[in-house]
């Protein structure tokens, strides 16, 4: 839903060819990564190095791909996305990211480090089997990653897959082939309500990050990722002062969002007077005189199935201009796209829940909300946010699996820190550029989903290099492709590593592994490619999910394995599930209450992270006190000084 | 029989040590930041009816976010690099078993990035 109608309207006309060949380029890019990263396989340890690099990581490899990996689309398109929408508050709602690389690779990092090399572990699972000495806790672990990453991929590729299309909309080879696609696609009842377009940047994006991450390994993922990092720190600050600049400074853009309202969400029946001629679209812009002789703007969304010759087009998705600054911008850039020749009847507004006809709501909290009273961030979601971007970080397994493959403490010390200036590069910046966004661009509420690369277009195009806008949007694609190597890896040395060799084939030789590895990888990939060919509708909804469920799974386990050494199997599998079930049970109390899985139910107006954390820590410790302690060897090997250390 | 090994205190690992007072040092920091950033901001940036007159920006940007959030991010990237480069120890994580070179390829690179 957050980014579904990022493709709906033409953006890229001029920036369409160097969005073909950044693409291109993209692809070329990854794939000489991959060929690198697969020499290094013939050289070490098979399994070590394909889903650890052997745990040789330096500073930059290491940085770029936590930060890369941990950003995902959701930094480039839906945050965004509510910046535009909710305003200044945002910068509260991201606060927590000051204290995120320490957190999430600090509270974790070393001891995580060494406790994979003391018991030889390559994923996540192995290290909670090995430090409990309990295989079905491995098992657990597997499908509980499993479960929550297969979601989260095929949400990840529709993702991609609809960047890639806001990318390439404006491609005229794109659409050709799209069009020889199109009698193939139509005769299968699997792609049916599916455009051939949409298909075509789904097997297109698929395959090559499929073919990269199968080939490659864990090194074509970080090296992938060092180069979609550097991409996107580029883009944010090449867009800062360029927003700055074209707002004619920044106090004066914060000067215009207070004097602002929120627009009017309005449906109306439309009066076209000379339809023969113009039809209604998308993005045209209507300025009516009502009764009471009042000049009213308004924005056409949704013109549904208006044709050619229609007199009265019932029931259209409008947006009304409610601020002044925004209606002279409008009336002075939009000029063209500006329809007088059109009256409306039965004019229904529905107003925003919270902010509407009131100043200053964009420059102050909760910020403005459609259909929340309560408005965007009230006290107790802004208290929610602040712990799950800087503590749920850390209990991801994809970044703990990072934690495991830097090299040495002076390279985690160095990658904390650049990760700390980097996500300042990027995050508060984005605030601001798209606090900027809400001035130079108004109307675009009900398709805030895709200011991004409409603003990305309109900065440039404001400089006369509109070709630079496909250079900018491959910031939002270059995150989704790093978050989705890094799924795909994890899935698939779960199902390898965890399952095949673990437990079903321990004495399986280095080529049937490698086999498995490749064969599991390619077919994990695939089978989330043809998921997202009818994927899910509520994509944003479900990244939000499946991160805070996999944190209220995982980090209370990892920390109890980690730091306490009275901490027991029974324990830890206690506060897994227990999180887990805490996590699950507010989602589907929210089902139940609110006929909607992913409108869960909020104890205390807390976000269930929350919730599934503090059931998983609590249960895990009341339990592990009324168990047995582990075996007295367990601990030594984990938590004893060896006989060549000094003293701390 | 009892064995006098099982009743010895364990002389814990220093990485252990180290890495826990180092954890409970972050969660401090995240802690301080919390405490200050939400309350700061909630206090002066949710106003129930707004005035404006009495909204004032810093650099641009609203007085509250800037001092609730900008201000302690600067400062919380300050903290961050005196954490990194004068608190946290440079402890020795080990070498794992598959970290040693293959013996077909004794000779080879030491396999370490950028």
């Amino acid at each position: 839903m957050m980014i579904n109608s990022l493709f709906q309207t033409p953006l890229l006309a001029e920036g369409s060819n160097i969005a073909l060949a950044t693409f291109g380029l993209y692809t070329l890019a990854v794939f000489v990564l991959a060929a690198l990263s697969n020499r290094l396989l013939s050289k070490r340890s098979f399994l070590s190095e394909y889903f650890l690099g052997s745990r040789g990581l330096g500073v930059w490899a290491f940085a770029l791909t936590f930060a890369a990996t941990s950003a995902s689309g959701g930094s480039f398109t839906g945050f965004p996305s509510k910046i535009y929408s909710h305003g200044w508050v945002l910068g509260l709602w991201i606060g927590s990211y000051m204290v995120v690389p320490i957190c999430a690779m600090g509270l974790l990092g070393k001891r995580i480090n060494q406790v994979a090399r003391l018991s030889g572990a390559i994923t996540v699972p192995d290290i909670l089997r090995d430090r409990y000495n309990n295989a079905a806790f491995g098992i657990l672990s597997v499908g509980l990653i499993v479960f929550f990453m297969s979601f989260n991929l095929v949400a990840q590729f529709k993702a991609g897959t609809l960047i890639l299309q806001t990318l390439l909309q404006d491609v005229t080879y794109f659409h050709d082939a799209a069009a020889l696609l199109s009698p193939t696609t139509s005769s299968i009842g699997w792609f049916d309500g599916v455009t051939p377009e949409y298909l075509l940047c789904l097997f297109a994006f698929g395959a090559a990050v499929i073919v990269y991450t199968t080939y490659g390994g864990f090194h074509a993922v970080v090296w992938t990722d060092v180069m979609q990092g550097v991409v996107m720190v580029v883009g944010v600050l090449f867009m800062l002062p360029l927003a700055i600049y074209l707002c004619g400074g920044l106090n004066k853009a914060t000067d215009t969002m207070a004097k602002m309202t929120p627009p009017t969400p309005t449906v109306a029946n439309v009066s076209i007077g000379n339809p023969a001629n113009k039809r209604l679209t998308n993005g045209d812009w209507i300025l009516w005189t009502d009764s009471a002789g009042s000049d009213r703007l308004f924005k056409v969304i949704d013109v549904k199935a208006a044709a050619v010759g229609d007199e009265l087009v019932k029931d259209i998705q409008l947006l009304e201009i409610e601020t002044d600054s925004d209606r002279e911008r409008v009336l002075k850039e939009e000029s063209k796209k500006i329809r007088r020749d059109v009256s409306l009847e039965e004019v229904r507004p529905e107003p925003y829940a919270s902010g509407a006809e009131s100043k200053g709501s964009y420059v102050t909290g909760p910020g403005p909300h459609r259909t929340k009273s309560d408005g965007f961030l009230p006290l107790s979601l802004a208290f929610s946010f602040f712990f799950m971007w800087a503590i749920s970080g850390a209990g991801q397994p994809s970044s703990m699996v990072r934690l495991m493959a830097f090299k040495n403490s002076t390279t985690l010390r160095r990658a904390i820190f650049t990760v700390a200036i980097y996500y300042s590069a990027i995050y508060f910046p984005l605030v601001i550029i798209f606090c900027c966004s809400r001035v130079l661009m108004p109307g675009m509420d009900l398709e805030s989903d895709r200011i991004m690369p409409a603003m990305a277009v309109y900065l440039t195009s404001k400089i006369g290099a509109g070709w630079l806008a496909g250079l900018l949007i491959a910031a939002p694609f270059a995150a989704v492709m790093s978050t989705v190597d890094s799924f795909l890896l994890m899935i698939s040395s779960a199902l390898v590593r965890d399952i095949y060799q673990r437990n079903i084939n321990p004495d399986a030789n280095e080529k049937t592994i490698k086999l498995a590895c490749y064969a599991v990888t390619l077919l994990v990939g695939t089978a989330a490619m043809l998921g997202a060919v009818n994927p899910p509708e509520f994509l944003q909804d479900i990244i939000v999910y499946v991160g805070s469920g996999l944190a209220a799974c995982f980090l209370g386990p990892i920390v109890y394995s980690l730091y306490w050494p009275r901490s027991n199997f029974q324990g830890a599998i206690g506060g897994m599930l227990g999180g887990f079930s805490a996590h699950f049970g507010m989602y589907v109390a929210g089902a139940i209450m609110n006929d909607s899985f992913f409108d869960p139910y909020r104890l205390f107006n807390f976000d269930p992270i929350i919730v599934g954390l503090f059931a998983s820590f609590v249960i895990g410790f009341v339990i592990t006190l009324l168990t047995p302690p582990p075996p007295r060897a367990i601990v030594e090997k984990y938590f004893a000084r060896r006989p060549n250390q000094s003293e701390a | 029989m009892n064995n006098p090994d099982k009743e010895k205190p364990i002389d814990y690992d220093p990485i252990f040590l180290n890495s826990r007072r180092e954890a409970i040092v972050i969660f401090t920091i995240w802690l301080v930041c919390l405490v200050w950033a939400v309350p700061y901001c909630y206090y002066f940036g949710y106003v129930g009816s707004f005035d404006s007159a009495n909204f004032s920006t810093f650099l641009g940007i609203p007085s509250w976010l800037f001092w609730g959030i900008a201000l302690p991010w600067l400062l919380a990237d300050i903290v961050t690099t005196w954490f990194c480069f004068c608190y946290m120890q440079d402890d020795d994580v080990g070498v794992a078993d598959d970290e040693l070179p293959l013996k077909s390829d004794a000779t080879s690179e030491s396999g370490e990035d950028a």
